[in-house]
């Protein structure tokens, strides 16, 4: 046949790029909306973190303070730790599923581009996982009503959980068009956001044998009217002088391994958010509520144990001027980011068709 | 499906840039150690269509796969509609539909929605795409369903439905493969009938089916594969031309044997127990051939019941090359 290369008329069919994200989008929020589970689920999951939130304002609610922060916390800690449960599921079998449906391939003979499928992929389940963010709106207003929600945390905290949400989304989808089994796809994602939850944590307590430092402590004197009788004392960084009998005392040195922590989604949202400035002359805890508790948490372990510690070397610690603490919260997201976004990449690779190698015992159709 | 089919403005005739067909030569492409094609020859001409017959496992399947582009053939060159597969998946993938063996639909997506999806995947504005949708499903007779979630299809409906799908980009060149599977008697006539009309309209068509006597009536040409490689490509005017297998029912067998002796034909003889009657099994080189013989044995008084070929011209073909195989 010595027909002429490419004798097309000009109406050869094109697709936008933005079109076939938005179709891959549809197709998949249709085939959600449809499934009773998925309302099922909105449902239970309403009257589980209207419990917990009604709960909260209940018994924080008593002396009437904090209760409209504790329980807008309450929600985004509840919303964070449910959709790092929900999202990997939404999102792992979007593309093994259709791999298993015989759908992948009819989808890959189209015009539509492997990234165009991932990207419209990852849009639905974000979509679909901001659901469980979106249902807590009136018990978000609710806290509102209490008048003591530090507003400009609020878009921050709302913001930055929207943002872990499309994180680990995108390591769903990325894991999925990886794996070529759905029940693989999702143990892997959970397992991935496993690490991210609990992994930095169990990583940043295994990590405390390193840090242990040795260091010259002594004791504290106290002026006669800070002491109460008992062997307790009225705190005032002015008012004790160190001794200068030095003896040894371990420590651990936090200000080196906090950053383990960083990639934890809950540290993130938390540590990216403004917090109020203690009231001068006030530095009783300045937060309620499990973020603020967590941001607390972080900061004070950054800072190092030795900070905490009165007198070192016979000097007192106000006296050796503390590091700013940086925030952890860029150094976590640059990680997570690192790590979804390889995982896409690669995920891209493997839709690439026509496909080159494939792994054994998998067929295209 | 409606056997009426518009043309050629209609539903399966739009398109008239057929020129190009299929041509793919030295085809491999492995799978870890197993060889599924290891030497294939395959050329479709446009405004035919063309059969792939071969047993099971002897790499229909794969090599449809590297036609649509979804594979990339270990070595060996493919063009389709004067373009490379591989280095131009997307200027393929215009102007081809492929019908997988696999049936895939969204479950709880219509006939419908899955067919306007389909046309948005290949650029089709929302009107465009709701009509041909629409016609598509006439033209399979879905019509009724069009508006059902796919999850409830029967196998042949959903079959139908892939036919539909396959067909939505008006493609030039088809790739089928096993469309009959799971088809009713009525179904089978209206695909191919479809199909003849597809081809007669200028387009490319590859058909891969188990199904012989039903390739005999719509295939123009036929590529035989076995273990990988092709063994034979011909046109049915070619197996036409091939000694073919005939068999002679008679009621009285005695007449026909001497019959048959007296000309000198080889035969075998088959006769029922009770009975006179009977029939052989012979081979004849040509029709005309076949045609004298019915006269002689009518003109000589055998009661002839039955004269017909034993097999159909495909399987005439399958079955010797079977037979050099082993
Ligand atoms: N992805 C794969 N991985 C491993 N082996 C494969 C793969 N795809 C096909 N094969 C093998 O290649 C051979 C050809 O398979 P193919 O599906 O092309 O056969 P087929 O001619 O379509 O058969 P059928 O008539 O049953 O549909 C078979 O032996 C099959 O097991
Ligand atoms: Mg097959």
């Amino acid at each position: 046949m010595s027909a002429p290369v490419m004798q097309h008329p000009s109406s050869t069919p094109t697709l936008g790029y933005a079109a076939g994200i938005g179709t891959i989008f549809t197709l998949e929020i249709r085939q959600r909306v449809r499934s009773s589970g998925w309302y099922i689920m909105l449902g239970i999951w309403f009257v589980v973190i209207a419990a917990v939130v009604g709960l909260a304002a209940l018994s924080v609610g008593v002396d009437g303070f904090g209760a409209g922060q504790m329980m807008f916390e309450l929600v985004v800690a509840f919303v964070l730790l449910f959709g790092m449960l929900i999202a990997p599921a939404l999102s792992s079998n979007s593309i093994t599923g259709d791999r298993a449906n015989g759908t992948l391939a009819i989808l890959q003979n189209t015009l539509l581009t492997p990234w165009q499928l991932l990207i419209g992929k990852w849009l639905a389940a974000w979509v679909a996982s901001l659901g469980f963010l979106v249902v807590t709106i009136p018990l978000i207003a609710w806290a509102m009503t209490y008048g003591d929600v530090y507003l400009p945390g609020v878009p921050v905290l709302v913001g930055m959980l929207a943002l872990e949400l499309a994180i680990v989304c995108a390591i769903g989808v990325g894991v999925s068009a990886l794996a070529n089994k759905t029940l693989f796809a999702v143990l892997i994602s959970y397992l991935l956001v496993a690490l991210l939850g609990l992994g930095t944590l169990i990583g940043f307590g295994l990590s405390m044998k390193l840090v242990q430092v040795e260091v010259k402590a002594s004791e504290q004197f106290w002026s006669e009217q800070n002491l109460n009788g008992d062997s307790s004392v009225a705190w005032d960084d002015n008012a004790y002088s160190c001794g200068t009998a030095l003896y040894p005392q371990t420590i651990f040195a936090t200000e080196r391994n906090t950053w383990l922590l960083a990639a934890n989604p809950f540290v993130i949202v938390a540590d990216a958010a403004p917090r109020p400035l203690p009231k001068p002359g006030d530095d009783s805890f300045t937060t309620v509520g499990p973020m603020g508790a967590i941001s607390q948490g972080v900061r004070l372990s950054q800072a190092g144990q030795l900070a905490s510690t009165p007198c070192i070397n016979g000097i007192k610690n106000t006296e050796v001027k503390p590091e700013e603490a940086t925030p952890l919260w860029p150094l976590g997201l640059g990680l997570q980011l690192l790590l979804a976004g390889s995982l896409l990449v690669a995920g891209r690779r493997k839709l690439h068709t026509p496909a080159g190698k494939m792994a054994s015992g998998t067929r295209i159709a | 499906m409606k056997s009426e089919v518009p043309s050629p403005a209609g539903p399966l005739g739009r398109n008239q840039h057929g020129q190009g067909g299929i041509s793919a030569t030295g085809l491999a492409r492995s799978f870890g150690r197993v060889h599924a094609v290891e030497n294939i020859d395959f050329r479709a001409a446009p405004g035919e269509v063309t059969a792939l017959i071969g047993p099971n496992g002897s790499g229909k399947t794969t090599l449809l796969l590297m036609l649509a582009s979804l594979l990339r053939p270990d070595s060996g060159s493919i063009t389709v509609a004067g373009m490379d597969p591989v280095a131009n998946s997307s200027g393929v993938r215009a102007v081809l539909g492929w019908m997988p063996d696999t049936l895939g639909v969204w479950e709880s997506l219509t006939g419908r929605e899955i067919l306007t999806t389909m046309a948005a995947l290949y650029g089709m504005d929302k009107k465009s795409a709701a009509q041909r949708a629409a016609e598509l499903l006439k033209l399979v007779s879905l019509g009724d369903l069009a508006d059902t979630p796919a999850r409830v299809f029967s196998r042949g409906q959903a079959q139908r439905l892939s036919l539909a799908r396959a067909l939505i980009n008006d493609p030039s060149v088809l790739l089928l493969d096993e469309p009959a599977s799971g088809l009713d008697p009525g179904a089978r006539v209206q695909l191919r009938t479809m199909v003849r009309q597809l081809a007669d309209s200028g387009k490319t068509v590859v058909i891969s089916s188990h199904v012989l006597a039903e390739l005999d009536e719509m295939a123009d040409a036929a590529v035989f594969i076995s273990k990988g490689r092709t063994v034979r490509s011909q046109t049915l005017a070619e197996a036409g031309e091939q000694t073919r297998g005939y068999t002679i029912g008679t009621l009285d067998i005695t007449a026909l044997r001497e019959t048959l002796q007296a000309r000198g034909i080889e035969a075998s003889y088959v006769q029922d127990f009770d009975s006179a009657r009977g029939s052989a099994k012979t081979r004849l080189a040509t029709e005309a051939e076949a045609a004298a013989l019915l006269a002689a044995l009518v003109a000589a008084g055998v009661p002839v019941t039955a004269f017909a070929p034993s097999s159909g011209l495909l399987e005439e073909t399958y079955l010797s090359l079977e037979e050099g195989a082993s």
